[in-house]
């Protein structure tokens, strides 16, 4: 057992062989190591499977043992200053190793398939592998600077799977906002780290722990900078887990390809700014104002991510904010300090949103033959419906995965929701409405997804009603030609011709506008594509939904309290035990059943009318509801309708446009920025070199004057000699 | 023990006196001159290797293989050389760059004799400055430097090379006045007989008030040098002109130059003065990190952005000397070399892609990383090393610094904070502006309208540049001790004048 633990250090090298060997068979041969393609993705599943078999052998004694084990090796000694190497498995690592390591060789197998035709299918391997391994390494680091490498290293990874696609200017720009967003929220990591090394001495965890609680304690450091130390320390997260100010790097973020969406930006990188949080909870847990703090950017984070949810049409972005939204929920369960309910809904959101992402990248790799491979157009849900008919099995995987989001009762996230629902009960009730007013907002935007997707017809086909002799206005080539504010350009125009695909009061002329948006939407395609249908997806991709569907029930299972007999713990309670005993030491862990039956139907019945509202609008029982004069009878309204109509509007730009903080922050930072480098450009252009090249000018006219003067002619000489002797004599004969 | 073989005096040397021979090998065209000077400057650099492997105690803290010869009698002027752990980083690197940078020469093919031997003499003036134990000997080879650097820019530089190379030259001669100044004085002050030598001007002290004249006309020449604001302006004129194996000397070890006078003379010798002056290194030091970090990002050329992200990254340097601290100071060694590889990579990187695309201004470019995309992936990673990331040798030297500025008993929690702070903001600006060029240079699609647009991707020469110099820079990263362990003792020895007066 203990053999284990000494060799744990292996689990974040394990995968790094891969993409060491793979960068310098590219630099150096190129052809014969991408003619053996196949077998590095299949070394680096194999060797990401053995991490993971490590990783449940851990996870397996931890549940048993329940003991933290910590190794340390020197990295640098100076005299005065050591900085230590190590790792630490505990209950939080490893969960979060077999988190990233289920997840990861679930993506690994689907990306296999998905990027088979893509030219940088090494490349991603590479990369791929090389997350995995800083992200191991994160989660088992000991101390703080461990964590901030590898927290970079991460970044990095995510800067370059952003930019895969490198020749579209959407993506190159997204690659770059990520990485500055996020090296804004490391600024504010190293800054705290650096902060907490001044107030206590030492980077490691359990020393820094201890001090800093014994100093909070004894007033030995001043509140006021340990909380604002605690506040950077949490910016880090903030920017990473893409919480509220610093979220707009997430939606960007899906330029990418899908398997990393699905892996980075919605089950692994964005929980390592939660992971933060957790693993330095006892730090937080001492400074009330920081708890609080962390819990309301939670319940922001919360709402803003589901309100932006609402209009967006690219699915991925959708999805995107979704996650946002439900980062912001555990977010809020560590801010309230319920630390299981956190972990939990971090494992179940984890699955769920992998299964969505994995399913909605089959989705577009069956919509792109068909409407061009072109993110605007294989990923908008504009141009999507009826799928269910030509991917029934990615139907059900991702009805599943949608279900389980919107917190619907045996699948996973219900478990987990309900329980920080129910813990934000006893913290705030503010914070309680809102947390549950959102959880109808997620079942309504998610269903609305689902039902754009899935339902009615596949609208691609209802181009051929509209005349093609507008279509070549709007061309988008494979490659990205298109300038990237083509689409804040079109604001106003989509805008108005969407607004159907939001609320229903258009719907009684859906037929005038359909026309018109498709016309917007369904640009230069060729002709032969025209009567394509959409096509399910290989095995390959289809098998890890499938697993990622049995996670997705049953993932659950591990947070629900068995009664069985005398110990009635469940597995999660059993496997955080040393780390819940670090903040609640006599917590009884009771459960009353009648009191968890009340809250569930409460929060299930607030998710379904969520799904009701949205399969009012968005579903096929529009036909059907037209039929009986319905909308009409319903939209009637009179003045009320008008005002009705405005917030609705109001909802829609809000939501479409991002909640404008995206504008807010170009007009800002970006022309802050570009103004300052402006002015210190022209400082250090015409004022700092132009002294210098003044000086050089000045000696040259001066040298100039002097060599007309000495040109060697008697007469000037002469002239300038009783020049200057008159003037003195005039100055000595008058004023003296 | 001593040896009593020169062994530094043949190093200093070899380089120039087989260098000079060049002249008089047949004409048999560019490639036997090439492999000429490869073959010196590997020589050399393996036996330097040699040397510091098998004659130089790593642990002890004195200067080791010392050798003294009597030069000019009148004024005590000696040939006298020794090597300590500060200088050995720097003269490695300079072996190290240097061979690269004749390697990555291999282009020039126009009066390439001339080319090659200024590359050597070169090499010899640096490595003899870094060895240097005498003041008059260290301002004559710190001089000796400017004239190949001069040639080299005014006849294989490009259109503005003139200007160039006179602004070059004036800046540098207007420093080395202060310099001989502060040579001079430092020389000549004394009851008795005038002493250069380091190790006696160690322990005599000076009037405050001449102490800190003194200090200042070092500090001039160094600033000049290294660079430190407001006369950094002959930098980017500088290296936006010349040949990118010259502007691989020049940032990989010219600019080092600098910040090594500054920690041999200024700290050494004048530890008063230092005190005094550290805050407002320290303080110089910040604002140029910002300063030049916001004027790199509104450079258009792509050369010169470069230029500005060098002088930021030696904003660190001044504020690790500044804070007067081991770590601090370590820091800033540290920061010396692996700027001295970040920087010559990325400016021999940067010089081949503005060679084969035939533009040097960042927003004309675009889209190059589909016919290069070696270069794309080398260029990717240097700038991420540039960017501090962690793993690579930049991250632990700002780390070091930021720990340095942190732990430095000299200054009060809320200085501190604001430093820490303001540093912490260049960090923010750093990717900035290198993922831009990133960005403008090899992102997105562009169609070439020059008829032959089939652009040839780094051959192995340059590849074996890249890696070569990317080798260390993450061998530093992973394990910093490599290069610690060489100053440490020193640097030790250095601070306790700082503690005992």
């Amino acid at each position: 057992m203990e053999h284990t633990y000494q060799y744990a250090w292996i689990i974040p090298f394990l995968p790094l062989p891969v993409t060491v060997s793979i960068g310098f068979g590219l630099l150096l041969i190129p052809t014969a190591t991408k003619n053996i393609r196949r077998i590095w993705a299949f070394t680096s599943v194999l060797l990401l499977s053995i991490v993971m078999g490590f990783s449940a052998n851990l996870s397996i004694q931890q549940i048993h043992g329940s003991s933290i084990y910590q190794y340390l090796w020197s990295w640098t000694i100076n005299n005065d200053f050591s900085l230590e190497f190590g790792y630490l498995i505990d209950p939080l690592s490893s969960i979060m190793s077999i988190l990233i390591t289920t997840v990861g060789i679930l993506v690994l197998i689907y990306s296999d398939n998905y990027m088979s035709h893509d030219q940088g299918y090494l490349r991603f391997f590479a990369y791929m592998s090389f997350f995995n391994a800083s992200m191991l390494g994160l989660v088992t680091s000991s101390n703080l600077i461990q964590i901030y490498i590898f927290w970079e290293l991460v970044g990095m990874c995510s800067y370059l799977l952003i930019g895969f696609w490198f020749t579209r200017p959407t993506a190159a720009s997204a690659c770059q906002k990520a990485f500055v967003t996020n090296r804004v929220g490391d600024f504010g990591l190293l800054l705290g780290i650096l902060g907490f090394y001044w107030i206590t001495g030492s980077l490691e965890f359990r020393d820094l722990f201890e001090i800093t609680n014994n100093l909070i304690h004894n007033n030995g450091v001043s509140s006021l900078f340990a909380t604002l130390c605690a506040s950077l320390l949490f910016i880090g997260a903030v920017a990473k887990s893409a919480q509220f100010p610093l979220h707009v790097w997430l939606p960007d973020a899906m330029e990418g390809p899908t398997p990393i969406s699905a892996l980075i930006h919605a089950a692994t990188m964005v929980a390592a700014g939660i992971f933060l949080v957790a693993r330095l909870l006892p730090i937080f847990i001492a400074i009330p104002y920081v708890m609080n703090f962390i819990s309301l950017i939670g319940v922001i984070t919360v709402l803003l991510g589901a309100t932006l949810a609402l209009a967006q049409r690219d699915i991925k972005r959708s999805l995107a904010y979704s996650t946002m939204s439900q980062l912001g929920y555990i977010m809020l369960a560590l801010g309230i300090g319920s630390y299981r309910a956190a972990l939990f809904h971090l494992i179940t959101h984890a699955y769920s949103k992998a299964l969505l992402f994995l399913g909605s990248g089959s989705i577009i790799h069956s919509m792109e033959p068909i409407v061009g491979y072109s993110p605007e157009k294989s990923q908008n849900m504009a141009l999507m419906g009826g799928l269910r008919r030509y991917v029934p099995i990615t139907r059900t995987t991702f009805l599943l995965g949608t279900l389980s989001i919107c917190g619907i009762p045996p699948l996973a996230c219900f478990w987990s929701k309900d329980e920080i629902l129910n813990d934000s009960w006893l913290y705030s009730p503010i914070f309680a409405i809102i947390a549950c007013f959102t959880a109808g907002l997620t079942a309504f935007y998610m269903f609305r997804v689902y039902l754009l997707t899935f339902d009615g017809h596949l609208r691609v086909h209802f181009q051929d009603y509209s005349s093609t002799k507008n279509s070549s206005s709007y061309s988008i080539s494979l490659w990205g030609k298109e300038v990237p504010q083509a689409v804040n350009r079109n604001l106003p125009l989509s805008t108005m011709n969407n607004k159907v695909f939001f609320f229903s009061k258009d719907m009684y002329k859906f037929d005038n506008n359909l026309k018109k948006c498709i016309r917007y939407f369904n640009t230069s395609f060729e002709k032969k594509y025209t009567y394509m249908y959409p096509r399910e997806v290989d095995n390959t991709m289809l098998f890890p939904l499938l697993i990622l569907v049995l996670f997705t029930l049953f993932v659950g299972s591990i947070g629900i309290h068995f009664d069985q007999g005398v110990i009635d713990l469940d597995i999660l309670s059993k496997w955080l035990t040393p780390l819940t005993n670090l903040f609640h030491p006599n917590s009884s862990n009771s459960v009353d059943w009648y009191e968890f039956f009340t809250n569930a139907i409460f929060s299930v019945s607030i998710a379904i009318s969520g799904l009701f509202i949205a399969y009012i609008l968005y579903g096929s029982a529009y036909s059907f509801l037209r039929n009986l004069n319905f909308i009409n009878s319903f939209v009637k309204g009179g003045p009320k309708r008008i005002i009705l109509d405005q917030i609705k509007n109001g909802i829609y730009n809000w939501s479409y446009n991002r909640g404008y903080i995206d504008i807010f922050y170009t007009r800002v930072f970006t022309m802050g920025i570009r103004g300052l480098t402006e002015l210190t450009q022209f400082f250090d252009r015409y004022i700092i070199d132009g002294i210098t090249n003044g000086v050089g000018i000045a000696s040259f006219f001066i040298g100039e004057g002097i060599k007309s003067m000495g040109g060697g002619r008697i007469s000037s000489y002469l002239f300038f000699y009783l020049f200057y002797a008159s003037i003195s004599l005039f100055i000595f004969l008058f004023f003296l | 023990m001593t040896s009593y073989f020169p062994w530094l005096t043949i190093l200093v040397v070899l380089p120039i006196s087989v260098g000079s021979s060049i002249f008089f090998l047949p004409h048999k065209g560019n490639k036997m001159f090439r492999w000429y000077a490869i073959c010196i400057c590997s020589l050399e650099l393996l036996l330097t290797t040699y040397v510091f492997c098998y004659h130089f105690q790593l642990d002890d803290p004195l200067t080791q293989l010392e050798e003294d010869l009597k030069w000019i009698d009148i004024f005590d002027f000696h040939w006298k050389l020794g090597i300590d752990g500060l200088s050995i980083g720097p003269i490695l690197l300079t072996g190290f760059i240097t061979t690269l940078a004749t390697l990555a020469a291999w282009p020039v093919t126009r009066n390439s004799r001339l080319f090659y031997f200024l590359m050597l003499a070169m090499y010899s003036g640096q490595i003899g400055l870094f060895s240097s134990r005498d003041l008059l000997l260290f301002f004559m080879l710190w001089e000796l430097e400017l004239i190949p650097v001069y040639l080299l820019l005014s006849m294989w530089g490009g259109k503005k090379r003139l200007y160039s190379a006179t602004k070059f030259i004036l800046y540098t001669a207007g420093g080395s006045i202060f310099l001989l100044i502060g040579v001079l004085g430092m020389g000549l002050y004394g009851p008795n007989e005038p002493t250069l030598d380091f190790s006696k001007l160690t322990n005599q002290s000076y009037p405050v008030a001449l102490e800190i004249i003194l200090y200042f006309g070092f500090l001039i020449a160094y600033a000049v040098k290294s660079p430190i604001i407001p006369l950094h302006t002959w930098l980017p004129d500088t290296h936006g002109e010349a040949h990118y194996s010259t502007c691989m000397l020049l940032a990989g070890i010219l600019l080092k130059m600098g910040a090594y006078g500054l920690i041999r003379i200024n700290m050494e010798l004048l530890p008063h003065a230092h005190s005094i002056f550290s805050p407002w290194l320290v303080i110089v030091g910040t604002i140029q990190i910002i300063y030049a970090a916001s004027t790199s990002l509104g450079q258009r050329n792509l050369k010169k952005r470069i230029a500005y992200s060098s002088v930021s990254h030696m904003g660190f340097t001044i504020i690790g000397i500044g804070s007067i601290t081991g770590m601090g100071l370590n820091g800033a060694i540290l920061q010396i070399l692996s700027h001295g590889f970040i920087g010559a990579a990325l400016f021999f990187l940067a010089g081949t892609s503005c060679d084969r695309i035939r533009l040097v201004y960042l927003d004309e470019m675009g889209g190059i990383s589909i016919p290069m995309p070696k270069l794309f992936t080398m260029f990717s990673s240097f700038s991420m090393a540039s960017l501090a990331l962690p793993g690579m040798s930049g991250f632990v030297a700002e780390l070091l610094v930021f720990f340095g500025i942190i732990t430095s008993p000299k200054y009060l929690l809320m200085p501190k904070m604001l430093i820490t702070f303001v540093m912490a903001i260049g960090m923010i600006l750093t990717p900035i502006y290198l993922l831009s060029m990133l960005r403008q240079m090899f992102y997105g699609y562009k169609l070439f309208n020059v008829p032959n647009s089939n652009f040839a991707d780094s051959g192995p020469r340059e590849l074996f540049v890249s890696i070569c110099i990317f080798l260390p820079v993450i061998g530093i990263g992973i394990y910093p001790d490599f290069v610690l362990s060489l100053s440490v003792d020193r640097v030790q020895a250095i601070l306790s004048n700082y503690f005992h007066r």
